[in-house]
């Protein structure tokens, strides 16, 4: 990544307060087009809360967010133009077949009855749905709901796709064949992933960022990640980092 | 618009694809239609009970066919909502107005079918006990209905967006019961009279059944149909525009 690359997300001070409890706070960073940035925390650390507020889902408590250049507190329905968003939970529309959930997704994003069947047609392909496409959802197995629901993400051709652990509940190999589906769709897209696996954010990011109580606690390259953690991989950096004391 | 009418289309799609819809909103309205007309047969003349036959059982069968629609506009939100699918939809470009009236189209759509079979197989029963319905009536009345029908929806709506997956269907089957208790659907408050009579003109659906009866018998008075279509009509829009901003209301605290 160059210094010079486009800012595809920036939050200063980005801040989220439920009640008495801030679930992220005071949150800065910056993520370059093209980049696969990793969100990474233990349980109740503030990754979806994060993708929440980029995806114009809640509004931040305090601070900024841009998108896109558009803020997501000013023109959320430009951000909306831009984003796709596979949430934590699988959400499919379960009585439609997997090529209707494409078709109606699409439907919401384009106008046109051929631009509608083509995104449809190249999602079936890319995910290779070919052989389930005329089956209702509820009736996937949970991994097949799990890339149903990234694809109907991915309709839009978003500039900006948000993977809230995009591999929860996947077996081994479908996890490894759903990493090589994220590297096809990469492109020139940013993405923004949430996961607990740390051997998928090595495999998979350009940067990564450990949020701990809503707080950012590192963020860089992995190299730059183990150098400050003083450690080798990961995982190892991960719980040095996330795993020690707050000290107030 | 044309996010409305996907989002429309979905909801068709899941809502025919249900068994129980079919169940709820045709095969038991028909079944009622049938058991009244067979107690009706063994009601004798000179009791002076009418509220059995066709003339007042169609209407009274069609708007309670109307209450089971307004559970599943119901169960559709509420079940949208327990879930995460309306979230991610938040997120792409449509817009709260798409929503609504994508829940409501397709009801609009399955209401107007759903009376319009009720009444098929109302005429086919009045030619079977042989005091056969006006054709035009049927006709009136089947409009006249579809005012109802938005009424209906729109408490559908309301429950759904308001309470949860679980608490909604039973707010829904008190409303069913009342309606039809109150609606005179099975019973004649008119020539019970007293308190009762009182409670139902008191609420809307008294005047629902009315205007599908004065209809379809062709008695367009104003006491028999205009003025209870003027009340029906005022509900309707009342508690329809009720529905698109409590909807919208809720999708903003939502994404608070
Ligand atoms: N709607 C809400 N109301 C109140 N508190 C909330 C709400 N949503 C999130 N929180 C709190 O905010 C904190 C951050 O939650 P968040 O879901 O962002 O964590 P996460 O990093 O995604 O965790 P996980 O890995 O378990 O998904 C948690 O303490 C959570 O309880
Ligand atoms: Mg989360």
């Amino acid at each position: 990544m160059t210094e010079r690359s486009f800012e595809m997300i920036k939050t200063t001070k980005l801040t989220k307060k439920y009640g008495t409890k801030t679930a992220v706070d005071g949150l800065g960073l910056c993520v370059y087009e093209g980049e696969l940035f990793s969100l990474l925390g233990v349980n109740g650390a503030g990754k979806t809360t994060t993708i929440r507020m980029l995806s114009c889902l809640s509004k931040p408590t305090s601070g900024e967010a841009f998108v896109g250049g558009y803020s997501v507190k000013e023109a959320p329905q430009e951000v909306k133009k831009i984003i796709g968003i596979s949430t934590q939970d699988t959400a499919v529309a379960e009585r439609l077949t997997v090529r209707e959930n494409l078709r109606f997704m699409a439907s919401l994003h384009y106008t046109d009855k051929a631009k509608i069947e083509e995104r449809t047609d190249e999602m079936i392909q890319v995910f290779r749905f070919q052989e389930v496409e005329n089956q209702l959802a509820k009736t996937l197995s949970g991994g097949w709901q799990r890339k149903l629901s990234i694809a109907m993400a991915l309709i839009g051709d978003p500039k900006v796709l948000f993977l809230d652990e995009p591999t929860l509940g996947l077996d081994v190999l479908a996890r490894r064949e759903l990493w090589k589906m994220i590297e096809r769709i990469k492109e020139h897209r940013t993405i923004i992933l949430t996961t607990h696996y740390m051997e998928e954010a090595e495999a998979l990011s350009d940067r990564i960022a450990i949020l701990q109580n809503g707080r950012l606690k590192a963020l860089g390259t992995l190299q730059e990640i183990e150098e400050k953690a003083g450690v080798k991989g990961l995982e190892n950096a991960f719980v040095a980092i996330a795993g020690k004391e707050e000290s107030l | 618009m044309k996010r409305a009418l996907a989002f429309a289309g979905r909801n068709q799609k899941e809502i025919l694809r249900d068994p129980l819809s079919y169940l709820f909103c045709l095969a038991f309205p028909l079944v009622m239609l049938v058991v009244m007309t067979v107690v009706n047969e063994s009601i004798p003349k000179e009791s002076g009970m009418t509220v059995f036959r066709i003339e007042k059982l169609a209407p009274g069968i069609a708007v309670f066919g109307q209450t089971f629609l307004m559970l599943f506009a119901c169960l559709s939100v509420s079940r949208d909502r327990a879930g995460s699918f309306l979230v991610r939809l938040y997120a792409t470009p449509a817009r709260s107005g798409d929503f609504i009236l994508g829940y409501q189209i397709p009801m609009l759509v399955l209401g107007a079918a759903q009376t319009a079979v009720l009444y098929a197989a109302s005429y086919v029963v009045s030619l079977i006990v042989k005091t056969p319905l006006k054709p035009l009536g049927l006709f009136w009345s089947f409009l006249s209905l579809q005012l109802s029908g938005i009424l209906f929806i729109s408490f559908g709506l309301i429950f759904g967006t308001l309470f949860s997956e679980k608490a909604a269907p039973g707010l829904c089957s008190i409303i069913i019961s009342l309606s039809s208790f109150l609606g005179c659907i099975w019973f004649d408050a008119e020539s019970l009279g007293g308190i009762m009579l009182k409670i139902c003109k008191a609420l809307p659906f008294f005047y629902c059944t009315k205007i599908g009866r004065s209809a379809l018998a062709l008695s367009f008075t104003k006491e028999a149909f205009w003025l209870p279509l003027l009340i029906v009509a005022s509900c309707a829009l009342v508690f329809d525009l009720a529905a698109v901003l409590i909807f919208r209301s809720r999708m903003r605290a939502d994404l608070a």
